[in-house]
This record gives C-alpha cells, sequence and structure tokens, in this order.
C-alpha cells in the first residue's frame, strides 16, 4: 500500500517536473501568455481607461480576460505536446494508477496559469494603474491559485479529449468556459472586493468546493477519457 | 501457463467490428508474428494487448494476470514499441530515459547501459526533435526495455526505416530474444526472420497460425497469400 501510495506520488512528481521542464526549455505557453497578456492589458489601456472612471473595474477584466486565454492555451499546449510523440501513451504504461498522471499534469498548469495571473497583474498595475494594496496581493496570489486550480482540473481533462480533434481550437474554449463559469465568478468577484479592501469569505467557500469537485472528477474520469 | 492469453476477444470502434472473436495463446519465450494487410486489425489488437485500449468482448491475460486498466503489474511485465515512439521531442534522449525510469521506480544507471545497448549513447544529450525515425525508434525500442519487461510487444517495428536502418534495428532486437515477443508487421521477410510463429489477422479475424521453420519464408508466403485472397483471384 506504501508503495502505492509512494509510487503514485512519484509519478505525480515527475509529471509535474517533466512538464515544467519541457515548458522552460521550450517556453510555447510562457511567451504567448504573456505576450498576450500585455496586448489584452495594452488595448484596455487605450479603449478603456480613460472613459471608465473606475478603473478598478477595468483592471479586474483585464486580468481575468487574460486568465482565461492563458489558461486555454495553456492546457491545450500541454496536451498538444502529450499527442505530438505519444508520450502520454508512454505514462499511460506505467504501472501506477492512471489518475497520478491526471494530478501531475493539473499541478503543472496550475503553475503555468497562475504565473501568468501574476504576470498580468504586474502590467495592470503598470499600464492600467490599477491598484492593490500591497498587503492584500499574497491573498490575491490565493486567489489566482485557486482558481488556476479549478480551471485547470477541467482544463487537463477537456484538452485530453479533445487533443486528437481536428477542431480542437473551437471545441476546448467552448467545452472547458460554461464548465468553470463559478470559477471565474468567484475570481472576479473575489478581485474586486479584495480592491476594495474586504472580502467574503462566501465567494472563497464557492470557489474551494467548486475546485474540490471539478477535480475529484477529474481523478474519477481521466481513466475513462484516455481510453483508447 | 501460457505468457499471453487472448480469448474470444472482439474490439468495436463504433459501428466498425475492428478485432473480431480472437483466441490465441503464447508460451513463454516465444516469439509470435502478427501479419496481415493494413487495416487488418493488427494495430487494435496490440493496443488492447499493451492496455492501451480494452476489449468490448472477451479476455486477455498477460502473466496470468487480466489486462483491466487498473493491472498494475501487467504493465510491469509489458515492453512496447508502437508506431510512435512515447516519448517527448523537446527533451534529450538521456532526459526521456530518465524520466520512464524514474517513473518506473528503475535505477537511473541503467539509462547508460540502456542507451549503448540501442547504439544512442553518442547522441544521448541531442533532443528527440531532431533525430532521424531510425534513432527514434532505437530510443523507443531502448525506453521499451528499461524496466528488463518479460514480453515485449512491437507494433509495425521496422515502418518507414531503410534497409541498413532495419537491420541495424533488427541485431538491437535480437538481443532481446530471450523475451515472449509479439511483433505486428505486414513486412513477412522480416518477420519471418524474427519469430517461431505467424497468426495471419485479415478483418479483424485470425484466419491463419502457421509455426515458422528457419528463414525460408515460403510456407508462410502461401498461408498469407491463401488468408487475404481465399479464391485466389491475385
Amino acid at each position: 500500500m506504501s508503495d502505492g501510495i509512494a509510487g503514485y506520488g512519484r509519478v505525480v512528481l515527475e509529471v509535474t517536473r517533466k512538464d515544467l521542464l519541457i515548458e522552460l526549455r521550450s517556453k510555447h505557453v510562457l511567451n504567448t501568455a504573456v505576450v498576450f497578456a500585455l496586448l489584452v492589458v495594452v488595448i484596455f489601456a487605450f479603449s478603456f481607461a480613460r472613459s471608465f472612471t473606475d478603473v478598478g473595474v477595468v483592471g479586474s477584466g483585464a486580468l481575468w480576460i487574460a486568465f482565461v486565454f492563458a489558461g486555454t492555451f495553456g492546457v491545450s499546449q500541454s496536451a498538444a505536446t502529450e499527442v505530438e510523440y505519444a508520450g502520454l501513451d508512454g505514462l499511460l504504461l506505467v504501472p501506477v494508477d492512471r489518475s497520478a498522471i491526471y494530478v501531475g499534469k493539473v499541478v503543472s498548469n496550475t503553475v503555468f496559469t497562475t504565473g501568468v495571473a501574476f504576470v498580468t497583474l504586474c502590467c495592470t498595475v503598470v499600464f492600467l494603474g490599477f491598484s492593490v494594496a500591497l498587503e492584500t496581493v499574497p491573498v490575491l496570489l490565493v486567489v489566482f491559485l485557486l482558481a488556476a486550480f479549478g480551471f485547470t482540473s477541467t482544463g487537463v481533462l477537456i484538452a485530453t479529449i479533445t487533443a486528437r480533434a481536428r477542431l480542437r481550437e473551437l471545441l476546448l474554449p467552448l467545452l472547458l468556459v460554461p464548465l468553470v463559469v463559478p470559477v471565474l465568478l468567484a475570481g472576479v468577484e473575489l478581485t474586486r472586493m479584495l480592491t476594495e479592501g474586504h472580502l467574503s469569505w462566501q465567494w472563497f467557500q464557492l470557489l474551494l468546493v467548486y475546485d474540490g469537485l471539478l477535480f475529484l472528477t477529474g481523478v474519477a474520469t481521466f481513466e475513462y477519457v484516455v481510453e483508447g | 501457463m501460457a505468457s499471453i492469453t487472448v480469448d474470444g476477444v472482439t474490439k468495436r470502434l463504433g459501428s466498425t467490428i475492428a478485432v473480431r472473436n480472437v483466441s490465441f495463446a503464447v508460451e513463454p519465450g516465444e516469439h509470435v508474428g502478427l501479419f496481415g494487410p493494413n487495416g487488418a486489425g493488427k494495430t487494435t489488437l496490440m493496443q488492447m494487448l499493451s492496455s492501451l485500449s480494452f476489449p468490448s468482448e472477451g479476455q486477455i491475460r498477460i502473466g496470468g494476470s487480466e489486462v483491466t486498466p487498473d493491472a498494475t503489474d501487467v504493465r510491469r511485465s509489458l515492453g512496447v514499441v508502437g508506431h510512435r515512439p512515447m516519448v517527448y521531442g523537446t527533451l534529450t534522449a538521456r532526459e526521456n530515459l530518465r524520466l520512464h525510469a524514474r517513473l518506473r521506480g528503475v535505477d537511473t544507471d541503467r539509462v547508460e547501459a540502456v542507451l549503448g545497448q540501442v547504439n544512442l549513447r553518442t547522441r544521448a544529450s541531442t533532443r528527440v526533435e531532431t533525430f532521424s525515425h531510425g534513432m527514434t525508434k532505437r530510443l523507443a525500442i531502448a525506453r521499451s526495455v528499461l524496466h528488463d519487461p518479460t514480453v515485449l510487444l512491437l507494433d509495425e517495428p521496422y515502418a518507414g526505416l531503410d534497409q541498413r536502418s532495419a537491420a541495424d534495428l533488427q541485431a538491437i532486437l535480437e538481443q532481446f530474444d530471450d523475451r515472449t515477443v509479439v511483433l505486428a508487421t505486414h513486412d513477412l521477410q522480416r518477420g519471418a526472420a524474427d519469430c517461431d510463429r505467424a497468426l495471419v489477422l485479415v478483418d479483424g479475424v485470425i484466419s491463419r497460425d502457421v509455426r515458422i521453420d528457419g528463414p525460408d519464408t515460403d510456407a508462410l508466403e502461401t498461408a498469407y497469400d491463401r488468408a487475404i485472397d481465399p479464391a485466389g483471384s491475385r
């Protein structure tokens, strides 16, 4: 049993490490997502900054739009890497519960998405004048982390399903975004509250519960998703 | 006890029946060739043997254990070389093998030994995306034998290789002659040289089970021709 748990943990760790190494080397997700985040923020600065009196609304909007696109691109690219040389099949042959592969991919994609969200936050502060009190930044990072976790819990599953489809670029956001609406809602609301200087635990609870639900669904169904 | 037992296996892919009520057994150490034209169901059957897909009906047992999604002991005894290498292009050959060694809890020292066996030691630090087709195949073999499996499943290992690369690959595979091997191919010459027995699969059904004696492929070619064209119209 302990060997099983150790083996499971080892696969989670190795899959995460492998994904991070591939990303560090190729910089596919990082470069594209950061450039995209910058574009969103700059376009928002040109379009809305003068007409909107509430910078918080514009900043929060830019932040979460960039989050959705970066997150979607991240899980899509991660699934494409697995398909390119059939790397996922190699992982599926490892003698361990296959949900470990899913957990590893969720962890690595959560790291990417949270990182891109943090970069976007810096861009909104610089280009949009989005003001965040320094003491709320750690809480905001926790919000990003939780939202990224929920987003990628579903994203990894759907990206794996659509990875071999011809219209995967269209199918992935079409299937993914409606499923993560509660995550995005909670993220947007928590960001707004943090910039206004107060916090609602109800939104945190919603985010945590929905994250748990999405993650457990992924763990339970990944086996069937990858079956040929 | 047979090393592999396939009992009444059928695989449906949507409305198509890719493999139909197939049964056979492979004894320990036996080398079985799975021959058949394109679309005969060889890859579908190999995928089920590899535990990458599962039968719609029937049962597959490897080393006495049924091949099911959670059959980790089956996957421990299998080495699989598929159409595609099952590695990562952005990583080097050594990084790919080390990844698989760590995933399987194999000592990473074994990576260097296996790299030597497949003649890739000098290119071990090169990214796989720059490899030729033959080198990628050799890396796939290295990955498949890293954990010292007792059963090797080779799906079209010679596909897309020139004569010399195929001969090199064949020499590499001879090092693993002591394992139970199932080799799917439509290359009768090379398949016959590697195997003791041939199963000819046509339209998802095993239509011939032929013992191969030596390098003479006449009997196999006759059986193969009769299996794919019973009316003898060719």
